[in-house]
């Protein structure tokens, strides 16, 4: 079970996928941009963190999209619909949170 | 190529990961690894040892949660107990644990606080042993490195020093040293705005930074062709002196510092690691001639070629030294001598430390034993809980281990406890520990620290909780009918430990005794001079202001008769070395002796150089004859001298006829008739090494023979001792406002000082010993508390049947008395054989001292029957009604 509010890296790993899946690395730089390099995901960190969220079913290893560069064969990852739903649910609950703390301080 | 290795590296660490997880994941990883680092290498440059810190600590962290999960996953299929479930379970023998602990706080107490004494004793000694024995040196392969020296049995002496030719005919011929040097301390005048302070110099011969490997901080070290007789002046500075006087600017070099009133370059700064050479703030180049008649005064360090023995290079030395005999006779007299580094300076303390050592390990096994008791008692008390918990289908491994989680909460909490007073307690003892030992030993905590306390308190966990633990499980399921047969077992392991607490304890007590009536005996031993009242410095006359004996004398005259008309000076002299403030050793030939060649026994002779009115200064007695006057060692030929009793006895037949009878200084009959100098008296001895170091043959001169520059003052001050330095700073100012005073200090702190690491240590083994006594005597009452509570049936039926209170309370004692006897027997066996070991470190007792044995036993008796008296009169009190109606 994944309690909610979910982990940083969780939500930033997910939220990476959104668009397209990503290999190891690309999720890395996704988040390492997006959090102005905030959260660094370190190899064991960034595949346990695969290897939870595989399990509950919230993203799911998928072959290398057609138009992915002449590389060695990688690893993607891709967020499943479960996956998608409960990410739209935490960002809904983390914007609930924003709110409130904005009407707090103004 | 170092791509590589760092992805190899990182392949080891991966190996922390459990076998699965790397089958599945550590291909990606490892692509991720080599991604990521090369990402870093284009944002921030190469990778050092942020970035590995930060994959090593991502590595072990993820590893130590796939261990726990992978745990978890294993005993879930093993128990049928659910991922969750397993966590919640310890929790909730945490939480039981501490239900417990709050419920029963007496026991719960009981337990930290044997802990805590134990661990605190032992994070505190082994902190102080750390530093002095097992943190390594600062020196890269400082296991090569060994303590050079010579040594002259024949004059008495273990250690002379190194003669400069000495050193340099090892150095040119010998093939076990990669690199050797030696070097002199001193004092110079360091003159700055006006004012003068003195500082102290190496001068090192030029190899030494080759030795220690030292590399400058700035600049450079001083080259072969500086380090000649009249070479340059050139000085490096010390970190610390660099920071303090010229605010680390590395714009010092080129410029020159004026040591005695002379202009040195300074060449370079030196790193930290220098300090372990001595506490000095400048190095000079030695600049000694290769023919030097200095004699043996210099300290050596050398550094062995790698798989080179110390055997081998003595050998190789001692032969190197014996080709030398054609060329210097004396050197049938001195020879090369090794010790590692550690050995030569704390080779005296090493018996001490181990000893604190060993007492503080006593403490925490008698506190463990008493902890054990305690908790074999209580799971006697909850076979009851443990048989219903049992019946109703508890398992034996969840029993076990909620006993185990208690023990261990306790034990951890009292270890931390124990951890942060050891530690604390033990800062106190380094600061005053500071200045007592070479620079290079500090006492900063590091992992060695730590790991210690871990493993102490680990060991200290399994040794009393694991038992009581088992056997709870173990046995509370059988049936418990059995109970009064088995009970008589109990009572007999209980027994055995209580006896073990009591002879361990008495060994404690007979060391710490012995320790500190030598301790006691030594504060009362007469030092022969005045101690109260007595304040000491040194000044150093600079050769440039000063050049001449004239100039030097004026000065000291006026000096020393200012001093005499300051308000509150009782008494004022000057002195080479004042008592427990160095050796200056000479040789002595008497007038009519047996001559002796070069190569006889000869034992060296403590010189000193004294003012007129030094007798009446420092109270040394007169035991013949007459001190110094002004008018002593003015006219040649019509020298004089004093000896002390020492020297009157083993060289002039005793006291009587010695004064009118000539000697002379040096090892044969003077060439020159006016040499020889007259004894005009003698005196007392003074225990010039301290109380504890046996006194030398030693004469006085007067100052005019041998004009010094460099003399120690000796002022006796009605007043305190404030107003007594305020006064001579005052009077030196006045004569000459660039000078000095150096080594400031009193009488009274120099004798503490000679006798303070025995105080400590025996303060220490005293502490250690009462606390041990306490321990075991805590650990007696309970067991007779207990044994009494167990047999309230037994000893109500006696009184039913007949039994006086007098014949129960007797039989109690009994009882306890037969195990504190065994105790102290097996404990007075062991002490024989502890003060063998002990004896090194005592002086004016004997390992052996009755007294000691005799009143530390009555000590222990008196206490133990106290602690047996208190169960013996409650069990004499039972009421027979009480006991028999409860059946």
């Amino acid at each position: 079970m994944i309690p909610s509010p979910m982990k940083p890296q969780w939500f930033q790993i997910l939220l990476a996928l959104a668009r397209a899946p990503l290999h190891g690395y690309g999720i890395q730089r996704a988040v390492l941009e997006r959090t102005d390099a905030g959260i660094r995901l370190w190899p064991a960190m960034l595949y346990r963190s695969l290897a939870t969220l595989e399990e509950e079913g919230l993203i799911a290893s998928v072959a290398a999209p057609e138009d992915a560069p002449d590389d060695e064969r990688r690893q993607y990852y891709a967020l499943t619909r479960t996956g998608r739903e409960r990410l739209r649910r935490e960002s809904d609950l983390l914007a609930r949170w924003v709110r409130a703390a904005e009407a707090e301080l103004s | 190529m170092g791509r590589d290795r760092g992805t190899s590296a990182y392949r080891a660490l991966m190996r922390l990961f459990p076998q699965g997880f790397r089958t599945a994941r550590g291909r990606e990883m490892e692509r991720l690894f080599t991604d990521v680092r090369a990402a870093w290498e284009d944002e921030r440059g190469r990778p050092g040892t942020r970035f590995w810190l930060s994959v090593t600590w991502d590595t072990v962290r993820g590893a130590a949660g796939e261990w726990g999960s992978l745990a978890m996953e294993t005993s879930t299929r093993a128990t049928g107990v659910a991922r969750g479930e397993l966590m919640s379970q310890m929790m909730a023998d945490v939480r039981y644990a501490w239900r417990r602990i709050l419920r029963e706080p007496l026991y719960a107490g009981l337990i930290l606080l044997l802990m805590t004494v134990g661990i605190a004793g032992n994070a505190a000694v082994f902190r102080i042993f750390n530093g002095l024995f097992l943190r390594p040196l600062p020196f890269e392969d400082a296991g090569q490195l060994v303590d050079l020296d010579e040594t002259a049995p024949q004059w008495n002496l273990e250690y002379v020093g190194i003669a400069y030719p000495d050193f340099a005919a090892w150095r040119e011929s010998n093939r076990s040293f990669e690199s050797m040097a030696v070097y002199d301390g001193g004092g110079a005048n360091f003159a700055s705005g006006g004012t003068a302070e003195r500082i102290s110099y190496v001068a090192a011969s030029h190899d030494l930074d080759d030795v220690l490997r030292l590399e400058p901080e700035v600049g450079r070290f001083f080259t072969e062709a500086e380090d000649v007789p009249d070479g340059p002046k050139v000085v490096l500075l010390t970190d610390g002196f660099w920071a303090q006087k010229f605010d680390r600017d590395p714009a010092v070099l080129g410029s020159s510092i004026s040591l005695d009133g002379e202009p040195y370059d300074i060449i370079g700064v030196l790193p930290p690691e220098a300090r372990f050479v001595a506490d000095a703030q400048v190095w000079r180049p030695l600049q000694e001639k290769v023919e030097s008649s200095r004699g043996w005064y210099l300290t050596g360090v050398g550094r062995l070629r790698p798989g080179v023995t110390m055997e081998q290079a003595v050998a190789d030395l001692t032969s190197v030294h014996k080709g030398m005999i054609e060329s210097r006779d004396v050197n049938r007299i001195t020879s090369p001598v090794m010790s590692s580094l550690r050995d030569r300076y704390l080779g005296d303390v090493r018996l001490g430390a181990g000893l604190l050592l060993a007492a503080v390990g006593i403490v925490l096994l008698i506190a463990c034993a008493n902890i054990a008791g305690l908790m074999y008692a209580r799971s006697l008390s909850r076979e009851d809980e443990m048989a219903v918990r049992l019946a109703l289908g508890a398992g034996r491994v969840r029993i076990a281990s909620q006993l185990l989680t208690e023990s261990a909460l306790l034990a951890v909490l009292g270890a931390v406890a124990g951890a942060v007073l050891g530690l604390w307690g033990s800062g106190a003892l380094v600061r005053a520990m500071a200045d007592r030992f070479p620079p290079w030993v500090t006492f900063e905590l590091d992992a060695r620290v730590f790991g210690f306390g871990l493993c102490l308190t680990a060991a200290a966990i399994l040794l009393f909780g694991l038992t009581p633990a088992l056997r709870s499980a173990r046995g509370a399921h059988a049936a418990r009918v059995g109970r009064t047969t088995a009970s008589g077992a109990r009572r007999r392991g209980m027994g055995l430990l209580v006896m073990g607490e009591v002879a361990l304890a008495l060994v404690l007590l007979v060391v710490g005794g012995l320790s500190a009536l030598d301790v006691w005996r030594l504060g009362r031993v007469d030092p022969g001079f005045r101690v109260d009242g007595l304040t000491e410095y040194a000044i150093s006359l600079p050769a440039a202001r000063y050049p001449d004996t004239d100039s030097r004398e004026a000065f000291l005259q006026a000096y020393l008769q200012r001093l005499r008309a300051e308000p509150g000076v009782e008494h004022v002299a000057a002195a080479s070395s004042l008592p427990l403030s160095g050796h200056w050793g000479w040789f002595y030939v008497v007038e009519g002796e047996a001559p002796r060649g070069e190569n006889d026994a000869n034992p060296v002779v403590l010189q000193r150089v004294v003012t007129p009115g030094y007798l009446e200064t420092m109270g040394v007695q007169l035991l013949a004859g007459r001190g110094f006057d002004e008018f002593d060692g003015r006219e040649e030929g019509a020298g004089v001298i004093l000896v002390n009793e020492t020297f009157a006895r083993t060289r002039m037949g005793g006291v009587e006829g010695a004064v009118g009878r000539r000697i002379a200084p040096g090892t044969g009959i003077p060439d020159d008739e006016e040499d020889w100098l007259t004894v005009v008296g003698v005196t007392r001895d003074v225990m010039h090494y301290g109380v504890d170091t046996p006194m030398r043959p030693g004469v006085y001169q007067p100052w005019r023979q041998i004009p010094l520059s460099s003399m120690q003052i000796a002022l006796v001050y009605d007043g305190p001792t404030a107003d007594a330095v305020a006064a001579a700073r005052r009077v030196t100012a006045d004569l000459d406002p660039e000078l000095p005073l150096a080594s400031v200090r009193t009488m009274s702190e120099s004798m503490d000082r000679s006798l303070w690491t025995r105080r400590a240590a025996s303060w220490l083994i005293g502490t250690f010993s009462a606390v041990a006594l306490l321990l075991a005597v805590a650990g007696l009452y309970g067991v007779i508390s207990y044994s009494v509570n167990e047999r309230a049936r037994e000893i109500s039926v006696r009184m039913a049947v007949g039994a006086r209170h007098g014949q129960v309370l007797a039989q109690v004692v009994r009882q306890g008395m037969t195990l504190v006897g065994a105790g102290v027997g097996v404990g007075l066996l062991a002490s024989v054989a502890a003060g063998g070991l002990v004896s090194g470190i005592l002086v004016e007792v004997g390992p052996r001292e009755p007294a000691v044995y005799v009143a530390v036993t009555a000590l222990l008796l008196v206490v133990a029957a106290l602690a047996n008296f208190v169960p013996a009169r409650r069990a004499s009190r039972l009421d027979p009604m009480v006991a028999l109606r409860g059946e």
